[in-house]
Formats: structure tokens, sequence, C-alpha cells
């Protein structure tokens, strides 16, 4: 089952640079592909279409059944709950301690206090940061942070996770271990889609890579043909 | 593809009550966090809503002490010197059958010597003048209550050949009455200037909370907030800007109204009324209180609204 398909989606900004041009690709359910390419091939503009942070100037970006062009007003809200996103500087609400960042999406989903707690207990066990539940995030790591800011974007089982060089802070051992994390996620259903220019990462995980140069997609490269190479 | 939703059971309602009571609280939390901050949008705010509230209040009373003149509709006539009291007794019987007439009372020298000597910055100088010629230079006045139209009754009364003279008020009135309705016009101007002023002093403190708080609000509307829910804590903030401003206006004017009632009091008693200065009623502070946590809520509705517009994805 396709979960998001971009079909000639083209995005020019206002002042004629062209961020993407006639990107044409799709994603299963359960998928875990990277995106790469050097600084301003586009990536960052790829993942703002999926989360509607932008509209492609051409094209369709298709989510689940509904093109995300139809989606307006109070849907685009809608839309994002289904998507994760966990970014390269955490993100995270500084005021508000690491159990309530993470409650975040299940607040925005209408979810029951009680409820609330027991899942963000759950997620925070298996990310190993139970202990942690009241601290404030200036008071964690950066790998810490990184993997509060995992468990906020999938604690609501979001269909699709997209990440924006989410190891871009981190040493080899943290990366390593935040793309473990990753890698688990399609097991229990979510596709993953994690930007990166860190070849060396992206090759290790031998995942599908979409390959971005200066907007277009020059390569889409399976896992299979990666182990060749 | 169906939308994939957490399995947990979800209570909307509740869920929204419980971000309105998550809303007022942090937002009374960041109005107390910057006390200097909240003291100074408060206290303009304050000025805004006390200036033409007070004024408002001012008008009321005078309305009130022009109400208390109006009532006093009679006509003074003055009969000439030579006129004695029978004489005096026959034309007020004459006026009494009269149909624009309500009443007469005939108020004789002696009768006038005894209310001036009740005032007492006048007893002296009758003492010294000595009584009876006082009593002698004192006319017979007749006190006449008018039925229907006094402004034509008294010009009828003027014809009387009797009378030295005819007083009625009834010019100073029209006067008083005009500077009435142009007063209660200027507060309804005054209020809907300093009201919008008020609007945009929170509208522009709600603008400089957003500001620093923009990351924040980017990652909520990343994470699937809707417009409402990034909307509620901004409207609360205002409401209470709005809420601690009427009170401080209010508290302005109680204060004022407590420093001038008894001096007040004192002025009118030396003119022998007992006019008192009076107030806010309940009614009207709580109606001010609500319309201006509505204002405080106007002013961020209106900021967030802009805001909110402005963060949505561009249209092709």
């Amino acid at each position: 089952m396709t979960v998001l398909r971009f079909d000639k989606v083209s995005k020019q900004y206002p002042g004629g640079h062209v961020a993407l041009a006639d990107v044409d690709f799709a994603v299963e359910a359960g998928e875990m592909l990277f995106v790469t390419g050097h600084s301003g091939a586009g990536k960052s503009t790829l993942l703002k279409l999926i989360q509607l942070a932008e509209r492609p100037s051409r094209g369709a970006v298709v989510f689940g059944e509904r093109n995300l062009l139809k989606v307006r007003g109070g849907r685009i809200a809608h839309h994002r709950r289904n998507v994760g996103v966990v970014y390269q500087n955490h993100q995270l609400l500084m005021d508000r301690s690491v159990a309530e960042n993470v409650a975040l999406p299940l607040v925005l989903r209408g979810m029951k206090r009680g409820e609330i707690g027991k899942r963000v207990r759950s997620i925070l066990d298996r990310l190993g940061l139970a202990a942690r539940e009241r601290a404030l995030p200036s008071q964690l790591s950066a790998g810490e942070q990184q993997r509060i800011g995992i468990a906020r974007a999938v604690i609501a089982e979001p269909a699709m996770l997209i990440a924006d060089e989410p190891t871009g802070n981190l040493d080899p051992t943290l990366s390593a271990e935040i793309m473990a994390l990753f890698a688990s996620l399609p097991e229990r259903g979510t596709s993953v889609l994690v930007a990166s220019h860190d070849l060396g990462l992206v090759k290790r995980m031998r995942k599908r890579v979409l390959v971005l140069d200066h907007g277009k997609l020059v390569d889409d490269i399976s896992p299979e043909d990666l182990a060749d190479e | 593809m169906s939308e994939r939703t957490p399995k947990l059971h979800s209570s909307r309602f509740g869920a929204w009550l419980d971000h309105h009571g998550y809303s007022i609280v942090a937002s009374l939390g960041r109005l107390l966090r910057k006390p200097w901050a909240t003291l100074l949008t408060v206290g303009v705010m304050a000025v805004a809503l006390a200036l033409p509230l007070g004024l408002w209040v001012v008008l009321g009373n005078m309305a009130r002490l022009g109400g208390e003149v109006r009532q006093s509709r009679d006509i003074a006539i003055f009969l000439k010197q030579d006129i004695d009291v029978a004489k005096a007794q026959a034309i007020a019987e004459t006026l009494r059958g009269r149909s624009d007439v309500a009443k007469v009372e005939l108020v004789t020298p002696p009768q006038a010597l005894e209310q001036l000597r009740a005032r007492p910055d006048l007893a002296a100088a009758i003492d010294a003048l000595g009584a009876e010629q006082a009593q002698a230079a004192l006319p017979s006045v007749l006190r006449v209550g008018p039925r229907g139209d006094e402004l034509l009754l008294a010009d009828s009364l003027k014809t009387l050949p009797e009378a030295e003279r005819v007083q009625h008020d009834a010019v100073w009135r029209q006067r008083l009455d005009a500077w009435l309705r142009f007063g209660g016009r200027a507060v309804l101007v005054l209020a809907a200037l300093l009201g919008l002023g008020a609007l945009l002093v929170v509208g522009n403190t709600v603008r400089l909370d957003i500001q620093s708080r923009r990351e924040e609000i980017g990652v909520l509307q990343l994470l699937g907030a809707s417009d409402g829910f990034v909307r509620r804590p901004f409207l609360y903030l205002g409401a209470w800007y709005g809420l601690a401003a009427g009170a401080l206006a209010l508290g302005v004017l109680t204060a004022a109204w407590a420093a001038l009632r008894q001096p007040l009091a004192d002025l009118a008693a030396e003119y022998g009324s007992s006019f008192a200065l009076r107030g806010l009623d309940p009614v009207s502070a709580i109606c001010v209180l609500v319309g201006a946590g509505l204002l405080g809520w106007l002013g961020a509705g209106f900021v967030t609204g802009h805001y909110l517009r402005q963060t949505r994805p561009v249209e092709r």
C-alpha cells in the first residue's frame, strides 16, 4: 500500500529559485528510505511539502489517498498529526518537561489525560528515558534530547515519520543508536523517510536511497543495489 | 489508506476543556512572571478605560443634578410693591382657577423675611438692616406650579398688570440639557477612540508575545496544532489584560469617588441641597469588567488571527 506519492512535483520559490523539479517517487507502508544530496539539493523542501509547510508549484503530493493540494484550513493541522517529524535541532519546548513534550501529539489529538500518561511512560520506558520524565530538555544530553524528539514524533503512531538530518549533531555511536531506533519503526507499520547528507551513514543502513541534485531526483537506489555498490 | 488514530478512547470535549483550563492558568502565569511589563500594559489600558468611564460617571451625576433642577419647574411672580397681601391672595385665587396652573403658593413679605432669616449668611444682614425696613422692601411672591407647557404659562404670566417681574429658569435648563446631550455624545466618541487605543495596546502586547514564542508556535503547528489550539492561550492572555485593566480603572474611579464624595456633599449642603456624588453601581461595574475582558480578547484575537493567516502555506 502506498503511503506517499510525488507526481512530477516542482517547487519554485518567489524570486525564481527552483528547489525541486519534476520529482517522482512513491513510499510504501512500513518502508524506510533516505533522501540524500548536497546542501541546497532540495531535501528540506521535499520534507516541507510532505508536512504541508509549503505547497508545490506544479505536480501533486498524494498522502494516502489524499492530494495535499486539496487540504486547506483546519485540515492542514489534521494532516500534520499523521506525519511525525524529527528535527536536527530537536525543536523541543524548553519550558515544558520531557513528559509534556512527548505528550503533545496526543494532547493535540484530544486524548484523555490518564491515557496520555500511560502512553508517555510506555514510550519513555522503551527509549530508556523513564527516569528523565520530569526533567526539562535543557537538563538532557544531545542524544537524550534527540530520543525525546523521536518519542514525540512516534507516540501517536503516525502513518509516516520524516526526519531532517536527525544525526547532524550527534557522535557516530549515538547516530547509529538513533538510526537503529528508526529502523525498528517500520515493524510497527510506520514508514520512515530520513533526509541526510551523511553518505557513510546512509550506506551503512542499507535502505532505499533517493538522491537529489539541484532539485532533481537523479537516482533511486534500492537496498539491493546499495549492497552491490 | 485510512488515517491512523490512537487506539485508546479519546474524549474531545474533555480534552478541549482541559486545554481551556491549561490556557487560562498558563496565560495568567505568563502575566505574573513579567509583573512590570504587565503593570505597564494594564496601566495604559486602565487609563484609556478610566477616562471615558470617569466622564460617564460625571455626566450621570450632572444629569441627576439637572433632573433635580428640572423638578423645580415653579414660576415665581414678584408682585408690585404696592400690592398688599389681600390683593395678592385675590390674584392667587384667580390663578388657581386657570387650567394651565397646577398650584399657586403665596409667599407674603413676613414669610419671605422668615425664609431669609433661616439662611445664616443673610440673618446678620437683616438684623443690621432692621426687620421692619427689610420686610417693607420685600414684595409678595406667587409661586406658580405649571400644568403643561411652562414656557407658555410664563409668557402669559408676564402680561399680568400686577406682576413686577416673572422669574423662570427655562433657558438655563435648556442649555444644561443641551450640554448634557453634547457631553453624552462626547463620552461616546472618546470611549470609542480610547477603546480602540486599548484594543491596539493589547494587540501590540500580544503581538510581541507571539514574536517571542514564534519557534514554539511553529513546532506546535508542525505537530498538528489547530489554529484554535495555538490561538487559545493568547486569547486568554488578552482577556486577562482587559480584566486587569478594567479592575484597575474601576479602582481608580472608586478612589476618585471616595476622595470627592464628602467635599461635594458639604458644598451641596451649603446650597441647601442633599445632592450626593454617585459612583458606578455594581451592575455597571460588572459590565465594565466584562467589556474590558472582551476588548482584550478581541485585540488578541485580531493579532493571532493575522499571525496564523501569515503562517499558512501559500496557495499556488
